[in-house]
């Protein structure tokens, strides 16, 4: 525990009421803290409601004024790696700054609760993470503590300013120092062997800042209680006891102590519920810009990729377009996935290892829902790109996605396997079902029973490879990858595919997302279509930030085309964050898939959305008249609008 | 108007008695007619479902109001009075054989719609009948007298009442051998023995699937005009393979039929699917059978409870849930763990080291363990969280061998591990651990009891089967693997190969609802490439040998029948519209882009391909109708041929 003494008399030595320095850099971190702050109290405020998140039409821009006004904190929480590096301490001062602004608080509510419990944390975690903050802080010191000063002004809400004393010098807060990656859930977790009222307090109000200025309320006689805690369970006894008795009593059968037994438990179950709340994860990430910068920002560990992509989406004026994700490159295994929109973030960042080089890239691609914008090139198992009329897409998207169970595309044909542990790939003749992927063993015919199952999809994710032809001697540079997320090695239970040409390369990953997550794909698009269109429309009332008249917006490809092309072989795709959506894709890919969508150029956003709900707009009458075949007679009138779903061919029927 | 003699035979009288003679004139109305007939015969009984059938032209005389003139018949006319409704002997998709009144003299489709009402099936136009293969009479002795479930005696009149009483409708709460037919439509039938499922005609080719389809009925014709006679033999099936809104809580017997369907579909490999996936098939219909075996009451108790009774318990439900849960959570706060000594091998690490004891602990997620019960209070020798990973159960019970082999997930790759349980209750607590576990639930989950349970009662089975095989139906959960896949794989593997194969699949399902595992069930099934396409051999215009089409919900594709492989694949949302040549039996189809197809029909009659060609674009129409009236009048436009115009 000296280690940990050492750390907070540096936070609390550097602790100043007074603003020396501002010069321009500071100013512009003020802005992204105050911007992050902001996230913090979108995020406490959602979660107070219980409602997933802030409307997008929100603008972040007015909320960062008002948060900095209220909130004259200033802190950020950056790798401290590269920070060192570029000799850039700010961050790490300010991580410090906000470190000690939470001990303050908590040692504010230790006093108001005047309890002397002892509080003990998870000891693994809070080792980990004042080990990680001890060295930090030595660093910190060694390379600029002189040059900086840390300001600290004014606090949250109603929680005094006082000077920090740790009152059981045990209490310590800290981060797992991660390149690009920080953790801070550990603070919040504590021993369950003992448990006081004075934790719940304190785990509740440290998960969300916001609450400080709202102190819960404890009944006295619950904190007694719950001081006599026994191993392993927050109730004595005999309250136990009680309330297995009454367990199936209706209400007004309550004699008075089973009454308050219950009422207790009612409390500790309100508790509880706020502890798992408390204990919920946040990480503090780091996104990378296509312009080699970067935004750091905190998520929740609920939060869904959509959510994630929403907030950097409000912050960073680059317009809005379904095509914008977030993009896991495992340098080290030279492949990229794109999350879906339904993933939750977290859950994927945790695989990472803590040496990882793995990042997080904030960028847009148009791969990611080519396929629901032209899914004749996907779903038809054609070879060659075609054209299709909007309403034909949207009838076809609907067959496959609309009906109680999704049809898989047929995807087959000769791939190449890399041979487990070898630079030699062997051609085999795959197969996707929904089931998994399967190949047709030697000498034998493809019906399904000879059939060998390959891998099932469960368990893996689909990658896509990057220059696997140096990599691997991989005959083309077409590659997929499928592994298990937690897998970031290289590993015999990797499975390499390489494919002719890129269109089968994305035919095959698509389908196999489409074998994977299914509707919940489809769902994803039309979410964030909606987001789009929601964003058009503001943006058309208000003049003054993007304009988004033209029909660009949601059509990357059909603007600039730059290849940018990395020379570590992992491509830095990506897109600048400020300016207009300039997509930054590899050429190759954008030509193969360029005639593809370019029958989708004409059509605005909005329209394209549109069609994609039922709306009450009538179909335009079929221009082209054709005679009625003679069997089945002119449809009757009243099926008139019941067929949207049906080609323009049939309608002519009608008329 | 002068009068002439017309004579008529009514069925009524007996198949002996002479024809009835009435004095008849040109522009006396069939409604006088027959009232006239009524009273000839002079018989007390009700006449209301009596219409005349003319035997020559094969028609109904439905039109009380038309003359005779107007009909066109004259003396020489053999018309026959007789009731619309006859019993006829109906194949159900789950093999038994109900005996129901059907209406002769309306047009099939129709008649379906009335036998689904009756049957309480939604969305009849799914549906259809078709004359049943004949069975081959070879063996006397397995001639004995199926069971046949009567409904004749249901009036026709209370089927129209839809009013439903305790989930069925009110013509089965008549009396309890008409709950018993309920109940036979609307639960799973149990496994067929083995036997049973090889001795039913499977077809071995695609070609002898399409014979199948040519026995498909006419839609728009009527029964009479179709030559079936009374108690005769039909089988009533799903017909187009797109079901439109499944229902659990009113589809109670349709998702028991196309269950039923579905599983005799893969039993029989009239669709073909891979190894694995016949296990997961062959998991559910086990899983099924369990399921429905222990809670036959829920499926039609809950399937409709009146409002009020149903609101009342789902508040009882409500409150029970509210005061549980505090507890349970109480409970929880004991956070359950498993300790025990286990065995320990890992196949990965290059050492001839066997199985070595520790002392394991099982928390949350994960799994440490330790040198002795005495050291596990300090820093365990290693932990590792099965978040992710695989499980898979490699057991014996007739060696007392229960393994559970983990593939866990790490940053480097995946880490094999064997656990080695001392007997059957250790092997089942810790497995159902590890499946939790695997899927990021804690042992606090509340499925943790009923997972030990399920995988209980697979070791149960596999005990009887590795037993004496003979020891058959001891209880309910002994079941002959065998009767869970097709033919295929009785030769190929063992009851007792086959059971642990099962097993590893029914992992996955084991906590299905008996509704979601019927409904994943129908979508695996659903998912097969093959899924819903029904064959016809064909001859297309200008080539000289025999195809075959396929026809599914979506699309038309072509066979070729050397090779096996799909030739080509036509989209019904690229079709412009599609013509028939009655006279030399030829379609012929336009589709976008100057694509024209033609071709004659060899197998089915081309009415057939073009009925199934048409409902299914009838179908596809649907989703957009929110009303749930049954727009017949499009389905014959669209079915019908020219008879229609």
């Amino acid at each position: 525990m000296d280690q940990l003494s050492d750390e907070e008399v540096e936070v609390r030595g550097e602790e100043d009421e007074e603003e020396e320095d501002s010069d321009k850099e500071d100013q512009d971190l003020d802005k992204m803290f105050g911007a992050w702050l902001g996230e913090l109290d979108k995020l406490t405020q959602s979660l107070d409601d219980g409602r997933p998140e802030c409307p997008p039409q929100q603008k972040a821009p007015l909320r960062q004024e008002t948060n900095m006004a209220n909130f004259s904190y200033r802190f950020s929480i950056y790798n401290i790696n590269e920070a060192l590096n570029q000799g850039e301490n700010v961050d790490l001062n300010a991580l410090m700054a906000d470190l000690s602004s939470i001990e303050q608080e908590l040692s504010t509510i230790n006093t108001k609760s005047s309890s002397s419990s002892n509080i003990v944390f998870s000891s693994l975690s809070l080792r980990q993470a004042s080990l990680s903050m001890d060295e930090a802080a030595r660093q910190t010191s060694s390379h600029s503590l002189s040059s900086r000063q840390h300001r600290r002004t004014g606090s949250v809400g109603t929680v005094s300013e006082h000077e920090v004393r740790n009152p059981s010098g045990r209490l310590s807060c800290g981060s797992i120092s991660e390149p690009a990656l920080y953790s801070l859930p550990h603070w919040f977790q504590f021993s369950e062997h003992s448990i006081g009222a004075a934790d719940l307090c304190f785990t509740t109000q440290l998960s969300a800042p916001k609450r400080l200025t709202q102190p819960i309320r404890w009944p006295r006689s619950f904190t007694g209680t719950l001081c006599v805690s026994l191993k392993h369970s927050y109730l004595d006894r005999e309250t136990s006891l009680i309330l297995r008795n009454i367990a199936g009593k209706p209400p007004h059968l309550l004699t008075k102590e089973e009454q308050a037994a219950k009422l207790k438990a009612e409390n500790i179950r309100v508790a509880l519920e706020k502890i798992k709340e408390a204990q919920v994860k946040k990480l503090v990430i780091r996104v990378h810009l296509s312009d080699e910068s970067s935004k750091t920002m905190m998520v929740d560990e609920r939060q869904t990729v959509r959510q994630v992509l929403d907030s950097l989406l409000d912050k960073s004026h680059c317009g809005y377009s379904p095509d914008w994700s977030l993009v896991e490159t495992i340098t080290e295994l030279q492949m990229e996935r794109i999350f879906e929109d339904h993933e939750n973030l977290v859950e994927n960042l945790l695989n990472w290892t803590r040496d990882s080089q793995n990042r997080l890239m904030f960028t847009e691609r148009i791969e990611k829902y080519a396929l629901f914008k032209n899914p004749q090139n996907y779903l038809l198992g054609r070879k060659e790109t075609c054209e299709m009329a909007e309403r034909n897409k949207e009838a076809l998207l609907e067959e496959c996605f609309g009906g109680s169970s999704v049809s898989v595309p047929e995807m087959e044909g000769v791939l190449w396997l890399k041979e487990d542990g070898k630079k030699s790939w062997k051609k085999r003749y795959f197969l996707l079902r929904a089931s998994g992927i399967y190949y047709v063993p030697k000498g034998k015919a493809k019906t399904s029973r000879d059939l060998v199952c390959f891998l099932q999809l469960d368990h893996v994710n689909v990658y896509l490879g990057h220059d696997y032809k140096s990599k691997y001697k991989a005959p083309t540079d077409f590659c997929m990858v499928l592994k298990h997320p937690q897998i970031q090695k290289k590993s015999q239970y990797i499975k390499y595919l390489c494919c002719d040409d890129i269109r089968t390369l994305q035919q095959w990953i698509n389908s196999i997302r489409i074998a994977k997550y299914g509707k919940q794909l489809y769902i994803n698009f039309q979410e964030a279509m909606r987001r789009t269109e929601a964003a058009y429309d503001w943006s058309s009332l208000s003049s003054s930030s993007i304009k988004s008249g033209s029909s660009s917006s949601s059509l990357p490809e059909s603007q600039s085309n730059h290849s940018s092309q990395s020379d570590s072989g992992v491509s830095e795709l990506a897109s600048s964050g400020h300016t207009r959506s300039q997509s930054v894709v590899s050429s190759i890919f954008s030509d193969a898939w360029r005639r593809g969508t370019q029958g989708e150029v004409t059509t605005p956003p909005c329209h394209c959305l549109s069609r994609l709900h039922p709306c009450p707009k009538p179909h335009p009458p079929p221009s082209r008249p054709t005679p009625p075949p003679p069997p089945p007679s002119p449809l009757p009138p009243q099926s008139q609008q019941g067929l949207p779903l049906w080609p323009s061919s049939l309608t002519s029927w009608r008329t | 108007m002068a009068a002439w003699d017309l004579s008529v035979k009514v069925e009524d009288l007996g198949p002996d008695a002479p024809p009835v003679t009435i004095s008849v004139a040109s522009d006396l109305h069939v409604g006088g007619v027959i009232l006239k007939l009524v009273e000839k015969t002079q018989m007390q009984r009700n006449w209301s479902d009596h219409a005349l059938w003319w035997d020559q032209k094969q028609r109904w005389l439905l039109r009380t109001a038309w003359t005779l003139e107007k009909y066109g018949i004259h003396a020489d006319a053999r018309l026959l009075f007789m009731p619309q409704h006859k019993p006829l002997k109906l194949g159900l998709p789950s093999g038994k054989t109900v005996m129901l009144k059907a209406c002769f003299s309306n047009p099939v489709f129709q008649t379906v719609m009335g036998i689904c009402r009756m049957l309480n099936i939604r969305h009849p136009e799914e549906l259809s009948l078709l004359r049943p293969v004949e069975e081959k009479k070879k063996k006397k002795d397995k001639d004995m007298t199926e069971e046949i479930y009567d409904l004749t005696e249901v009036p026709l009149s209370s089927v129209s009442r839809p009013c439903l009483y305790n989930g069925m409708p009110a013509h089965f709460a008549d009396s309890e051998q008409m709950e018993g037919v309920y109940k036979m439509l609307s639960v799973t039938q149990p496994p067929p023995a083995p036997e049973v499922i090889a001795k039913q005609y499977r077809p071995a080719s695609v070609v002898d699937k399409s014979h199948i389809h040519g026995r498909w009925l006419d839609s728009s014709r009527c029964l009479m005009q179709q030559g079936i006679q009374e108690n005769d033999r039909l089988w009533l099936r799903f017909k187009y393979y797109s079901f439109y809104d499944i229902e659990p809580k009113y589809d109670v017997v349709r998702l028991t039929q196309l269950y039923e369907q579905a599983r005799w579909a893969i039993l029989l490999e009239d669709i073909d699917c891979t190894e694995e996936e016949m296990m997961l098939f062959g998991a559910l219909q086990y899983h099924i059978n369990k399921v429905a075996l222990s809670e036959p009451q829920m499926m039609s108790s809950n399937a409709a409870l009146d409002d009020l009774e149903s609101a009342l318990q789902s508040l009882e439900v409500k409150m029970e849930g509210d005061s549980s849960s505090a507890s349970d959570l109480l409970e929880n706060m004991t956070a359950p763990e498993l300790n025990d000594y286990l065995k320990i091998f890992r196949p990965k690490r290059l050492t001839l080291k066997g199985y070595k004891q520790y002392w394991f602990k099982f928390q949350d997620t994960s799994i440490s363990y330790f040198k002795s019960k005495e050291e596990s209070i300090g820093e365990p020798i290693q932990q590792i969280n099965l978040k992710g990973c695989e499980v898979a159960p490699d057991v014996n019970v007739a060696a007392q061998k229960f393994l559970i082999r983990l593939l866990i997930p790490a940053p480097e790759g995946m880490n094999e591990v064997y656990l080695r349980c001392e007997n059957e209750q250790q092997y089942a607590q810790w497995m159902a651990g590890c499946r939790l576990a695997s899927k990021g639930k804690s042992l606090a989950d509340s499925s943790f009891q009923s997972e030990i349970q399920s995988i209980r009662s697979f070791l149960a089975m596999q005990k009887t089967n590795s037993g004496s095989s003979n020891n058959s139906a001891a209880s309910d959960e002994s079941i002959n693997t065998h009767s869970l896949v097709s033919p295929r794989y009785h030769k190929k593997y063992k009851p007792k190969q086959l059971t642990p194969r099962i097993l590893d699949a029914y992992q996955n399902v084991a906590q299905l609802s008996l509704t979601d595992a019927l409904m994943r069930f129908l979508q695996i099934w659903q998912a097969l490439p093959d899924f819903g396409l029904s064959y016809v051999v064909v001859r297309f215009k200008g080539s000289r040998k025999d195809e075959v089409l396929g026809i599914a919900p979506n699309r038309l594709i072509r066979i070729d029948l050397g090779v096996g492989d799909v030739v080509k694949t036509w989209r019904y949302n690229n079709m412009k519209q599609w013509n028939v040549n009655w006279d030399i039996k030829q379609m012929a189809i336009e589709f976008e882009g100057n694509v024209n197809i033609a071709f004659g029909c060899v197998t089915a009659d081309c009415k057939i391909v073009h009925e199934f060609i048409g409902g299914y674009i009838f179908m596809s129409t649907r989703s957009r109708e929110k009303s749930d009236t049954l727009n017949e009048e499009l389905f014959h436009k669209l079915t019908g041929g020219h008879e229609a115009l």
